[in-house]
């Protein structure tokens, strides 16, 4: 994982400034880096975004594919993930640099996601026993400067709602013999509901207090970080902790109270403007790499 | 500008997938209009003064049909008068997905310059792209597309400042919905029938009009006569099911009521369905693909023996008696044939239809049945004004559909072919009827020509060996103007002779993958009819720059072997070079050259060496098993009553020697893709027929090789009946297999079993043969004298080649027949009836056939008759005989019948044999008088 050196002094004034609730970039403790998202910006793919926080770009690009439903379950679909770390986003993941992040991250990904609270798996189902629809979620990592799995889980919240499955209908005949036929017109499509589909929010202890949305040199003085998956109820689906130092339990309850409350307060505007962005159809323009 | 375009696909293993295509926009897509001042076009389609004399339209215009209109009304399209048409890019790929032979005739009549066709890609128009909407199906999509054009257009041509205001766009389409649209938006839109009716000067291409849904509704009664066909989509899961087979519908020739479908199954085994019945034939067509039910076992039947003729217009009612007639076969469960019925077409093989008209029997009717000359095609329902003046003439149909309550095909009047009995019309419906390409070259092809004046450039002579010192000469057929192939021999120091075949350079004309190398490709194979040709390749090369002609130079492919005293191969080496021939001598001059002691000079030289070699070859050959030459040759010089001679065997030779040595060397390069003629076994079955016959004169046959064959076929003897070693070895012709062209990739077996070769193929005719073409090719590759080309290597490419020639060579061999057959019938209706001796070569259940042999001619005599009661007859299959009221008849018999011309059918004139001697009461017929001389002598000037 990218990491950076940081002096003592350094750890000192970011300590301070975190217990004074005043950060190095001048945020609170629970406030985001400034974040921005667009969808449909990969057309090969059925549903895509891009989201940018701080300088931490993530590319999310969803491809459904019919597949054979897990035997356990046979009338649902399922979600793949796969974690991409180019070297493009730090010269770290050269060659097989990247594949431990990029294995770690697809199995938190798939703990979060890949579940009937959070993605419709029903919807995915097309004929039970026999086909169904996998969501292939692929993770593009850009550019990395700290809180991947925040980015992440937005990107993949907005590549799914933007995610146009084709229509298919299952014909039978007397035999019994099944023949899927697919829709004639393109935008005869199925969307997915992604209004349960969490978000992840990442709490870093920092001296005593923890942060939203670390830096790089924020992570760097902080010992563990909490990930919390919270759905836009406030529901927490999804508690992970990561990094070698201890936290108490005090200070879990704290964290996950504000990974709620900060949760919460994500999914509204993001959900809004999704919305927005969908509603203004062909006429957007858009903005894409080089934006 | 660039759009992508996206669409979803369903792949072939089941898979959905999202394509995506880049799609390039521009703006330097001009209009092709003369008028117009604005687009920077360098060359212009449309004309100026864009006339059509119409009622509707008094102005110039210029038509732009939508997809339907060329689907449907391609014969209105391809008419002359017609002029000054767009064809939208839209239209075009449409048409090219929905019908590859319409697509075809489109692209034909866009490459005439005479008919001012223009292609616009409105698909790449920055203006006229549209993308399509949420909500709208592909076909209105593509209406849309083809109404925003024409808005275009007519925009286009206003807005240009020195135009003629009066230039508009007509908006051809018979789709209401799309009509009225266009209209709303202010485009000058009609029906194709409203347009066409309203052309003043020509009231006879209403005829040609296709009947489209609307009209079809008021030709026929409700009524509902056929079951409905299954769509597409079940059709296939039921295929995939196993529920229904799918093969292809094949007619039976005999009984409009009975067809075969061929299960073509995996691998090699294919089952025959037999179908019965209109309703279970269900509007299937001769030759359509076909879905096929097959009924439980206790509805199988045996296929009838009746001989049942569709009759006439029974306005659709199917005749009860008849199908009652049909069902009363022999009903043995021996006999029974797995029986079924078509549930839906997969694709129809409709192509148009040769044949005559048979008029209504009211008077001022329009609507009138015509009859196909193929009796496997059903009777066809057409409208025409000109009834009366198409009566008698061969006229060729198009099929437009079968609705399910008509009796008949609803078609359209194409074009007349003249009067029946003409010798031009009947040649011409042969040719259509056999699916020979015939038309003249086009302008493409034509285009890919040498100009003249040709010469032998400096680079040819740079590349080719120069023979033009040789004593080459030619040896072919008197009138023979495709020479393709000539001769050299001389002595070579060592003792060995020289000798070298030189064969035309077609290939050096013929670039792979232009227009003239595509046209050859299609046509396989130069068609020699009585009295007519029809070239592969346009005359200039065929007749001249290819023919090597005496006293020119030509450009050759060589084969020189050096050959030792014995006839042994030495040395082969194969060379592209120039020669130029001494002579061109028919096979009497040169038999003459060779007899006349006092002839010395080097051509004569040179033909009696390679005469001597023949020879040789020859002997050694048949001592291997030959049995091309003692089969065919030996009946083709029997009954042509040609005088054998020696140089005939002598051109063949090296000419079968040229093949073989070309083939073991293509092979020898190309093991996965050289292009082999091979001539299979025929299975021990196929001589049934011939041991029998044998048996009869208590000979034995031994067919395990085709030495043995050879070798008892010339032991074969009946002393008095010299005829009787021509009648067997006619037989033993009937027995072989067909020689095929293969690819060598994807067979195993190369054998040529007739010429008792390992390896063979075509080389020596590359004038008349598209096959010698591409062995050129691979030889000229094989040597470094050519580069290759990526089709040339493909297997899969050059196994379709082979079908489509194989196809053609079959075609070829069918026309010809027809067409001797045809110059027969002219031949006996000018020598009346006659009485002649023949002999019985097959004896059947009804008939036996016999072999005239003063004229070649075989016929049938047949013991049944539909007026008269049939005699006794009683068949006996194992001698073969057949007994008819006490008189048996075995094969070889000798009999006199009568010959006379059957005209009472106009379309099917046929030779009529009957029986004479011996005299059976009630079968044989008196002789007839022989006619008087004066009329005969009327008749041969």
């Amino acid at each position: 994982m990218a990491t950076v050196q940081v002096s003592e002094a350094e750890k000192v004034y970011i300590l301070h400034g975190v217990r004074d609730d005043l950060r190095v970039d001048g945020r609170g403790c629970e406030d985001y880096r400034h974040m921005e998202i667009e969808t449909d910006m990969v057309s090969n793919t059925d549903g895509s975004a891009k989201v940018t926080l701080g300088h931490t770009d993530v590319l999310v690009g969803v491809k459904a594919e019919m597949g054979k439903p897990r035997p356990m379950v046979p009338d649902e679909g399922y979600l793949e993930f796969f974690v991409d770390c180019s070297a493009n986003a730090t010269p770290e993941f050269e060659g097989r640099g990247g594949d431990e992040l990029g294995m770690e991250l697809s199995n938190t990904l798939y703990k979060v996601f890949n579940n009937r609270y959070s993605v419709d798996l029903k919807s995915l189902c097309i004929s039970p026993g026999d086909h169904c629809w996998v969501l292939y979620v692929d993770v593009l990592l850009l550019q990395c400067d700290g809180n991947l799995f925040d980015a992440i889980s937005v990107a993949i919240k907005a590549a799914l709602f933007n995610t146009k499955i084709p229509k298919v209908h299952i014909s039978e005949d007397e035999e019994g013999g099944k023949e899927i036929e697919l829709s004639d017109d393109p935008y005869d499509c199925m969307r997915l509901n992604v209004e349960n589909v969490p978000c992840i929010v990442t709490l870093c202890k920092v001296g005593h207090r923890h942060v939203v949305d670390a830096t790089l040199q924020e992570k760097a003085c902080s010992v563990a970080s909490l990930i919390i998956s919270v759905t836009h109820k406030g529901t927490v689906t999804c508690v992970r902790k990561v990094g070698g130092g201890s936290l108490d339990p005090e200070s879990i309850f704290e964290m996950t109270e504000t990974g709620k409350r900060v949760g919460k307060a994500l999914h509204a505007p993001l959900m809004e403007l999704l919305q927005e962005e969908e509603s203004l159809g062909k006429k957007r323009q858009k903005v894409g790499f080089l934006g | 500008m660039l759009k992508s375009k996206t669409f979803v696909k369903k792949t072939r293993s089941g898979g959905i997938m999202k394509i995506v295509r880049e799609h390039y926009l521009r703006d330097d897509i001009w209009c092709g209009s003369e008028v117009c001042t604005e687009c920077k076009q360098e060359e212009t389609v449309l004309q100026k003064d864009a006339c059509i004399e119409s009622n509707l339209c008094s102005f110039p215009h210029y038509l732009l049909p939508d997809t339907n209109i060329v689907l449907s009304q391609i014969d209105i399209l391809e008419d002359p008068l017609i002029k000054n048409v767009i064809i939208l890019q839209t239209v075009l790929q449409e048409v090219r997905h929905r019908s590859a032979p319409i697509y075809k005739r489109l692209k034909d009549i866009l490459h005439d310059k005479e008919k001012h066709f223009y292609t616009f890609t409105n698909e790449h128009h920055r203006e006229t792209y549209i993308e399509r909407e949420q909500g709208e199906s592909a076909n209105d999509r593509n209406d849309r597309a083809i109404r925003i054009s024409t808005k275009w257009y007519s925009d286009h041509l206003n807005n240009t400042p020195t135009t003629d205001k009066r230039l508009k766009v007509v908006l051809l389409t018979n789709d209401r919905g799309n009509k009225e649209k266009a209209e709303e938006s202010g485009l000058l839109t009609y029906r194709c029938e409203e347009y066409v009716k309203s052309l003043i000067a020509n009231p006879e291409l209403v005829d040609r009009l296709a009947l489209t849904n609307d009209d079809k509704n008021e030709i026929t009664s409700s009524k509902v006569l056929f079951p409905e066909h299954l769509p597409l989509s079940r059709i296939q899961s039921g295929i995939k099911s196993g529920t229904f087979q799918q093969g292809t519908f094949r007619a039976s020739r005999d009984n409009y009521l009975e067809a075969t479908v061929f299960v073509h199954g995996e691998g090699d085994d294919s089952t025959e369905v037999l179908i019965q019945g209109l309703q279970n034939l269900n509007r299937a067509v001769h030759q359509d693909l076909v879905a096929v039910e097959i009924l439980p076992l206790n509805q199988w039947v045996a296929p009838s023996s009746v001989v049942l003729q569709d009759e006439g217009p029974k306005e659709d009612d199917v005749t009860e008696e008849e199908e009652a007639e049909l069902k009363s076969g022999p009903s043995g469960a021996a006999s029974r044939k797995p029986t079924g019925r078509v549930v839906g077409i997969i694709k129809r093989n409709w192509r148009p239809f040769c044949g005559m008209l048979f008029l209504s029997q009211i008077k001022e009717a329009t609507r009138h049945l015509f009859t196909p000359a193929d009796r496997r095609i059903p009777r066809i329902r057409i409208e025409t004004r000109q009834a009366a003046t198409l009566a008698g003439q061969r006229i060729m149909v198009a099929v437009d559909g079968w609705p399910k309550h008509s009796r008949y095909p609803n078609g359209h009047f194409v074009r007349s072919l003249g009067s029946a009995g003409d010798k031009e019309t009947e040649t011409e419906v042969l040719l259509l009827e056999h699916d020979v390409p015939h038309q003249d070259f086009s302008q493409a092809v034509l285009s890919f020509l040498p100009k003249m004046p040709w010469n032998i450039t400096e680079e040819d002579m740079a590349v080719r060996e120069d023979l033009r010192n040789l004593t080459v000469c030619s040896v072919d057929p008197p009138g023979c103007t495709d020479i393709d192939d000539a001769l050299h021999c001389r002595d070579l120091p060592n003792g060995n002779q020289e000798v070298g075949v030189h064969i035309a350079d077609v290939s050096h004309f013929i670039r792979p993958g232009n227009a003239m190398d595509l046209e050859a490709a299609n046509r396989g194979t130069t068609v020699y009819l009585t009295g007519r040709r029809i070239d592969m390749v346009p005359e200039l090369l065929s007749s001249n720059l290819c023919s090597l002609r005496s006293s020119v130079e030509r450009l050759a492919f060589s084969c020189i072997w050096e050959i030792n005293d014995k006839a042994e191969i030495v040395k082969t080496r194969f060379t592209k070079s120039v020669i130029n021939s001494k002579a061109s001598l028919t096979y009497a001059e040169a038999q003459m050259r060779i007899d006349d002691a006092n002839m010395n000079d080097d051509t004569t030289k040179s033909l009696r060496g390679l005469n001597r070699l023949a020879k040789i070859l020859k002997k050694r050959r048949i001592e291997k098993g030959d049995l091309m030459f003692t089969l065919y040759r030996w009946v083709q010089i029997q009954i042509t009553l040609l005088f054998p001679r020696e140089t005939n065997s002598m051109v063949e030779e090296f000419m079968l020697l040229a093949n073989i040595s070309v083939a073991q060397k293509i092979y020898d390069e190309f093991s996965e893709c050289a292009l082999l003629r091979k001539h299979p076994a025929p299975p021990p079955s196929n001589y049934d027929i011939l041991n029998k016959a044998a048996k009869s004169k208590d000979m034995v046959i031994h067919t395990d090789s085709a030495k043995a064959l050879a070798d008892s076929l010339d032991a074969a003897q009946v002393d008095g009946f010299p005829y009787f070693n021509t009648l067997l070895r006619i037989l033993a012709t009937r027995c072989m297999m067909q020689a095929v062209y293969f690819c060598s990739g994807m067979d195993s077996d190369f054998h040529h079993y007739g010429l008792a070769s390992p390896i063979y193929t075509h080389f020596t005719s590359p004038i008349r043969r598209y096959s010698d073409i591409i062995v050129h090719r691979l030889l000229a590759v094989a040597i470094g004298a050519d580069s290759t080309y990526p089709d040339l290597m493909d297997k899969h490419k050059q196994s379709a080649l082979c079908n489509n020639l194989n196809y053609r060579h079959k075609m070829a061999q069918y026309a010809q027949r027809a067409s001797v057959a045809y110059h027969t019938q002219l031949f006996f209706k000018s020598r009346g009836i006659l009485n002649e001796e023949g002999f019985i070569l097959f004896v059947r259940k009804n008939a036996i056939i016999v072999l005239i042999p003063k004229f070649g001619l075989e016929g049938t005599v047949f013991f049944e008759n539909k007026d008269k009661p049939s005699p006794k007859l009683i068949f006996n299959e194992e001698a073969p005989s057949l007994t008819v009221e006490g008189h048996s008849f075995n094969m070889f018999d000798k009999v006199k019948v009568t010959i006379s011309l059957d005209a009472s059918n106009v379309q099917h004139q046929k030779i009529r044999m009957s029986l004479v001697e011996p005299v059976i009461s009630g079968v044989s017929v008196a002789p007839s008088e022989p006619e008087p001389e004066v009329k005969r002598a009327k008749l041969d000037r």
